[in-house]
């Protein structure tokens, strides 16, 4: 657990203005395998401590990786300094943020995770193991096991101070044959969940019934064609209904796009989505259960909790700052999140969701005549248009309501709120993908999760 | 501190474990920002940060650990970590660390930074963009200065040290007409002299120029196949791209690089030259080291259309039984052509000017589709109309292939020149 060096920097020197200090460490471990030969063995802790003040609306931030009672008070010295040079240039001449509610939380000490390495080693080789042997004819095979846990002790100038903890374990399989043509084919699973790695992966065995499915799955795809473009009637798999929620709508109604001119201004209060849709970014806790990325207090001292971003189809809410919510007189909900010691908190989701509807995934599939299922998804990216896309590495064709062959690699785009307005049939389950990170000047773990979808979009292809 | 001696000091409780051969990289640095966003110059941000990464062979065996302290405990205790990883580790022949050949410094750039001018540039770039393209707004922008320093030792007496402190910017932003916006457009860039304003760095005129046409759009309609022009910022991510899925370590490693066998032949429009370059006057933002232990050099990779090099480290070519490349990590450039861009605007029938793409992760053949943006439609010889929604897919080999003509006029960004090159069969989609 990180020792405690700003409460006596505090007690003895108390605030000068709006101020935050925060210590963190972040540790991870990470073991792979490419076709046997280990690219991975690997071990890091990045720790250190920073402040950020405010003066009359100007910030200024600090960081260092001495981590002492002298670092801190270098480092608080340090970003009122920025403060004071920013403020006495701009003269923002804005008061400091409305206090909010002192928050007192621990997570306790950290649960002894400290799993040799060899375990990471014998974990990810018994996996490769399993797969070498029972696919012998793959042209290559990946295998990656890593754990990330994120430590942080805040204090506020409100009287915040919040220790939290959050582990999250994953474990990375790609497999790769060939094609008719003789050209590599490829695809990947990534699993994980908020824990510990025992916690979270009982052992190599627990993954081998994955492995098969995606062996089948990459079966399928060396026989698949390329997608037909042009707007097309999709259903999207669970899986991809949380990027669609991340990428297609959470970023524009970030308060921070917003107020840089993203499509979210303009539309807040309107129809945009059809009526089935709901959607939100969920603080800690869904459906009576803990959320993949689980945020209690925020790295500007604010208790979290939900914020509704469009309910029944109408835009209501945006995600905050403490300074945007007061620009927009809302609450902030606690979406202020920094990834390292040395990065400031920004405008960052948490775990986003489209809530699930009344529907049977079997009759949504049923219902279209010619169209596309598409069940996995890689990166994606969000505009300030609203328009957004994402890469589909798996999808099947569906002709007159029965699934058909397999689609390779295609990308999908549409323009968030018209393609919403287009829903018209949601699942009755709900799949959270748990190993998301978004890049946004800082890279951050996310949740994203949601139920089969049926929509129309722009399907790229040939 | 002195990082020298902090990494003889990881050097020495290496050769204490021993271990077969060891090696360690110290790194030092200080940041300065300041940042723009939400309509204002928001934030001035100072990082001072430190690693230590350190590797440990034994009987072929690898463990690595990595620490951002240089506490002596601590750097013990990581150095026992990366030594009981290497037990557990897979033995592989291809281990190891560079050779002893030169020891060298290299000192580059300007240690301190100089608050004030970065706030000038800051505020001149935010007062002239308001002034020559109103219809701008910035989503954020920073204007840094960056200092760091590095030591690279190793058990076979390899010492290489490098600092640099050079200046940056990256900005990105929209065009917005009343209640409508257009795509992000992104400019940035690196340099060392801060006399010289942002907006006369690179393209950023252009770029802003073209996003304040970008808030009225067109999609394209049905689909068809046309030629490309490809400005320096989108050439080279189609040159990293390329570099990525055929000739790297992993793909080349595990097989699958559809060019593994392409060493010495065609595999691209004999007009494309693409070289490797370390640090040099021109590319104040390339660095002099190469991060497997030895100095950076330049190297050819595509010459005349022909692949002359694999970008493989030490440890690839190794693996492989092939030559390691001196450039295998620097800064990848493109020579230029001896077209002017005008005239390849001009012999375009139907085309795209794609300044953008956002699209999924290639296939490993290659194969690629995604969103083209900031773009513009290009019909009998002119650039006419900004599109929207508009998706382009193709072959990342073929769009090398089919290149026909390279720009003479070329962009530096501080860290890479490229010129302008078009090219050809790429699939155009709308609606």
């Amino acid at each position: 657990m990180l020792t405690d060096h700003i409460e006596k920097y505090v007690k003895e020197h108390g605030f000068d203005g709006y101020t935050e200090i925060r210590a963190q460490s972040n540790s991870s471990k990470r073991f792979a395998l490419l076709k046997g030969t280990m690219v991975s063995n690997s071990a890091a802790t990045s720790r250190g401590i920073s402040a950020r003040v405010v003066r009359g609306g100007a910030y200024g931030f600090a960081s260092g990786n001495d981590y002492s009672p002298e670092g801190v008070a270098s480092t608080v010295k340090a970003a009122r300094d920025n403060a004071e040079f920013l403020e006495s240039r701009e003269k923002p001449g804005k008061p400091d943020f409305s206090p909010v509610a002192p928050v007192t939380r621990f997570d306790g000490p950290r649960v002894d995770d400290d799993l040799p390495r060899k375990f990471y080693a014998d974990f990810s080789g018994e996996l490769d193991a399993y797969i070498a042997k029972k696919y012998p004819g793959l042209v290559s095979r990946y295998v990656g096991a890593s754990v990330l846990n994120m430590e942080k002790l805040l204090y506020t100038s409100d009287g915040t101070v919040s220790h939290s903890l959050v582990p999250r374990a994953s474990v990375y399989v790609g497999l790769t044959a060939e094609d008719k043509d003789g050209q590599p084919v490829e695809l990947f699973d990534a699993l994980g969940d908020y824990g510990y790695f025992t916690d979270v992966f009982t052992g190599p065995e627990s993954i081998f019934p994955k492995v098969d499915e995606l062996f089948e799955k990459l079966m399928q795809k060396r026989e698949g064609v390329y997608a037909e473009p042009g707007l097309k009637t999709v259903i999207f798999h669970p899986d991809l209904a949380g990027m669609l929620a991340h990428e297609a709508v959470g970023h524009t109604v970030e308060a921070d796009f917003v107020l840089s001119g993203s499509v979210g201004g303009p539309c807040f209060g309107k129809q945009v989505a059809s009526e089935l849709v709901t959607m939100v970014d969920f603080a800690n806790t869904a459906f009576g259960k803990r959320c993949p990325v689980p945020v209690y207090v925020d790295d500007e001292g604010v208790l979290a909790c939900d914020a509704v971003l469009i309910k029944d189809g109408i835009l209501t809410g945006y995600m905050h700052n403490r300074e945007s919510a007061a620009h927009f007189g809302h609450e902030a909900c606690g979406n202020a999140r920094a990834y390292s010691f040395s990065d400031e908190p920004l405008i960052r989701m948490r775990n986003t969701c489209i809530l699930p509807g009344k529907d049977k995934l079997e009759d949504m599939i049923a219902s279209v005549d010619d169209g596309y299922y598409f069940v996995s998804t890689g990166n994606g990216q969000a505009d300030a248009t609203g328009e957004f896309m994402f890469g589909v590495e798996l999808g099947y064709e569906i002709k007159k309501g029965k699934l058909g062959r397999a689609v390779k690699n295609t990308t999908i785009s549409g323009v968030a709120f018209e393609m919403l307005k287009t829903v018209d049939m949601l699942s009755d389950d709900l799949s959270w993908v748990c190993t998301g990170m978004c890049g946004k000047k800082q890279p951050i773990p996310v949740g994203m999760g949601g139920p089969a979808i049926r929509c129309k979009v722009n399907v790229g292809g040939r | 501190m002195d990082i020298k001696k902090i990494a003889e000091y990881t050097l020495q409780k290496i050769r204490e474990t021993g271990a077969d051969m060891g090696r360690c990289s110290v790194k030092s640095g200080a940041t300065t920002e300041i940042y723009y966003e939400s309509g204002k110059i928001s934030m001035i941000r100072t990082v001072f940060s430190g690693a230590v990464r350190i590797g440990i062979i034994d009987g072929q065996r690898e463990g690595t650990a990595a620490l951002n302290s240089f506490d002596t405990a601590e750097i013990d205790a990581a150095v026992a970590e990366a030594y009981e990883a290497s037990k557990h580790a897979v033995a592989d022949e291809a281990e190891g660390i560079s050779e002893l050949t030169e020891n060298r410094d290299f000192v580059r750039g300007v240690r301190e930074p100089d608050r004030a001018a970065l706030y000038g540039l800051m505020r001149g770039f935010i007062d002239d963009t308001a002034r020559d393209y109103p219809k701008i707004s910035f989503d954020s922008i920073s204007v840094n200065h960056g200092w760091s320093e590095t030591c690279y030792m190793n058990t076979n007496g390899v010492e290489l040290y490098e600092s640099n402190g050079l200046s940056g910017f990256g900005a990105m932003f929209m065009g917005r007409d009343g209640e409508v916006t257009s795509s992000f457009n992104s400019v940035g860039g690196s340099f060392a002299d801060t006399s010289v304003p942002l907006m006369d760095q690179g393209l950023t005129r252009q770029i802003l120029a073209e996003t304040e046409l970008q808030t009225e759009t067109v999609s394209v309609e049905g689909k068809f196949e046309g030629e490309i022009i490809m400005p320096p910022h989108f050439f080279e991510d189609v040159i990293y791209q390329v570099c990525g899925l055929f000739i790297t370590d992993n793909v080349l490693i595990d097989g699958t690089s559809p060019w593994k066998d392409a060493l010495g032949t065609a595999v691209a429009a004999p007009i494309l030259n693409v070289v490797s370059r370390a640090a040099c006057d021109e590319l104040p933002g390339a660095s002099a080291l190469a991060s497997d232990g030895y100095i950076a050099a330049d190297a050819d990779v595509i010459r005349s259309g022909e692949l002359k090099t694999f970008l493989l480290s030490r440890y690839g070519a190794k693996k492989l039984g092939k030559e390691r490349c001196p450039g295998w990590d620097g800064n990848l450039c493109v020579e230029p052509g001896t077209s002017r861009l005008e005239d390849m605007i001009k012999g375009v029938k139907k085309g795209l000017l794609v300044n953008r793409f956002s699209g999924g992760s290639p296939a490993p053949n290659g194969d690629f589709t995604g969103v083209a943006k900031n773009s513009f439609l290009i019909e009998d010889g002119k650039i006419t109309r900004p599109v929207s929604e508009t998706m382009i897919s193709g072959n990342f080999s073929d769009i090398l292939k089919n290149i026909t003509e390279i720009s003479c006029e070329t962009v530096n960004n501080g860290s890479s020149v490229y010129p302008w090159a078009k090219t050809s069969g790429v699939t155009v989609s709308g609606k």
